[in-house]
């Protein structure tokens, strides 16, 4: 086998090599050209850290580095149904590891999905461990006549430069796709902030496709977080009624209880995990 | 009969009206278009058009009407969720049956079902001795 740097091959090439990899994969996320890209660009995935693993030029299976201050994240990480069972994912990992490890990464983050057990067994070989679970919800789009869950004293729109600067002072950690860099890359951002009569205070921050809704982030700053969560995604759904919406990485918290009152449902989940680096 | 096309969208020829039941695939797979494709050949009375991604789908749905939609719930560009709440809001398809073709757990794929406002699904990878009865129980040739 032999490992090569992700940025000697084609974006066609690298999405048809991901692709084969999740062709019988537990939820199964293809990607095009063109998404692979917007990839790479909103996560800060760099093609040069990132591998592709070959032998006898047939792509065996790929990983990808996302890199930012101090901390890196791996993802897209697959192996092709004739690469398995030859270590392919080790090397993989091995290379990921190595490139962070040049770097002087503090920590290294990556999500598995849940029930994913061989990538997770394979993540804890080299030295990941588990922090906690993540949500990923969905939203058909539903009429909604019943009023909001709190009385509402004000509703404010505001810009993405806006939203950005209410990213950068959340109260928890968030994960790399929801980090403020994140955010930053993907653009065209709004979000409301909604206070309430009662003195509960939030905001939410999204993108508002013309058929979906995503990077939906809640963030309560008064109040309780259930009701407030709740009364804020009222407000954003009362003014985007036809879009699907999928928030993606939730943590499993008070405030999911207000998210799935909106009619949000648990699509799947992702284990998050990291690696110290320094020891 | 099915064609494979070149294009992202792949046409039927003039859709033979009122003598056959019209099926829209949309899959990204190629080996599962093809798989269904050589199913379709054997069913008499059910012509298969078919799209690779989510937005050709929907262009496709809204072109030829289809008398029933198969969607991947796994799409490059939007997914199957996504494309069902897309049909569910146009008049002409909001009581076109769709069905999702997934390989997702069964608790997981009945649940998009009754979500999104499916009709049913079929599991990956297809039965092909089945899926003619599967295909017959959402679109009987004498609906």
């Amino acid at each position: 086998m032999e490992v090569l740097a992700a940025d000697q091959f084609t974006l066609e090439e690298l999405t048809e090599a991901y692709n084969q990899t999740r062709v019988d994969y537990l939820v199964p996320m293809p990607m095009n050209v063109a998404k692979l890209r917007e990839y790479t660009q909103i996560y800060d995935v760099s093609l040069p850290h990132s591998v592709v693993v070959v032998s006898d030029d047939l792509i065996l299976g790929l990983g990808m580095l996302g890199v930012r201050k101090n901390r890196c994240w791996i993802t897209r990480l697959g192996v092709l149904p004739y690469g398995r069972r030859l270590g392919t994912g080790s090397t993989i990992m091995n290379a990921l590891i190595e490139r962070a490890g040049n770097h002087n990464f503090n920590k290294a983050w990556l999500e598995v999905i849940k029930g994913n057990d061989p990538a997770h067994r394979l993540f804890n070989r080299f030295g990941f461990t588990e922090t906690r679970e993540l949500i990923v919800g969905r939203r058909p789009p539903a009429p909604n006549k019943t009023p909001p869950p709190q009385e509402i004293d004000r509703v404010t729109t505001l810009d993405h430069e806006e939203a950005i600067i209410l990213l950068s002072h959340r109260a928890k950690r968030p994960n790399w796709l929801n980090e403020v860099e994140t955010m930053h890359n993907a653009r065209n951002l709004s979000a409301l902030l909604v206070e309430l009569k009662n003195g509960g205070r939030g905001w939410v921050t999204y993108h508002a496709g013309l058929l979906q809704l995503t990077r939906i982030i809640v963030e309560v700053t008064a109040g309780d977080p259930e009701e407030v969560t709740a009364t804020v995604l009222h407000v954003l759904h009362q003014r985007h009624r036809r879009q699907d919406a999928i928030a993606e990485n939730l943590p499993d918290d008070e405030q999911w209880l207000g998210f799935q009152r909106m009619g949000y449902f648990d699509s799947f989940r992702r284990i998050e995990m990291v690696k110290n680096m320094e020891e | 009969m099915a064609r494979n096309g070149r294009n992202r969208l792949t046409r039927s020829p003039t859709r033979i009206r009122n003598t056959m039941k019209l099926v829209l695939q949309i899959e990204d797979n190629h080996a599962n278009r093809l798989l269904v494709e050589r199913v379709f050949e054997q069913m008499a009375g059910y012509q298969l058009i078919q799209a690779n991604d989510g937005e050709s789908g929907v262009g496709l749905a809204l072109e030829q009407h289809p008398d029933l939609v198969l969607v991947d719930m796994g799409l490059p560009d939007i997914d199957g969720q996504t494309v069902t709440t897309i049909m569910r809001q146009v008049p002409e398809l909001q009581n076109t049956p769709i069905v999702a073709i997934t390989a997702w757990p069964e608790d997981k794929a009945q649940e998009m079902v009754d979500r999104y406002g499916l009709d049913g699904c079929i599991t990956k990878p297809i039965d092909i001795r089945q899926f003619p009865k599967q295909i017959a129980h959402y679109l009987p040739l004498d609906s």
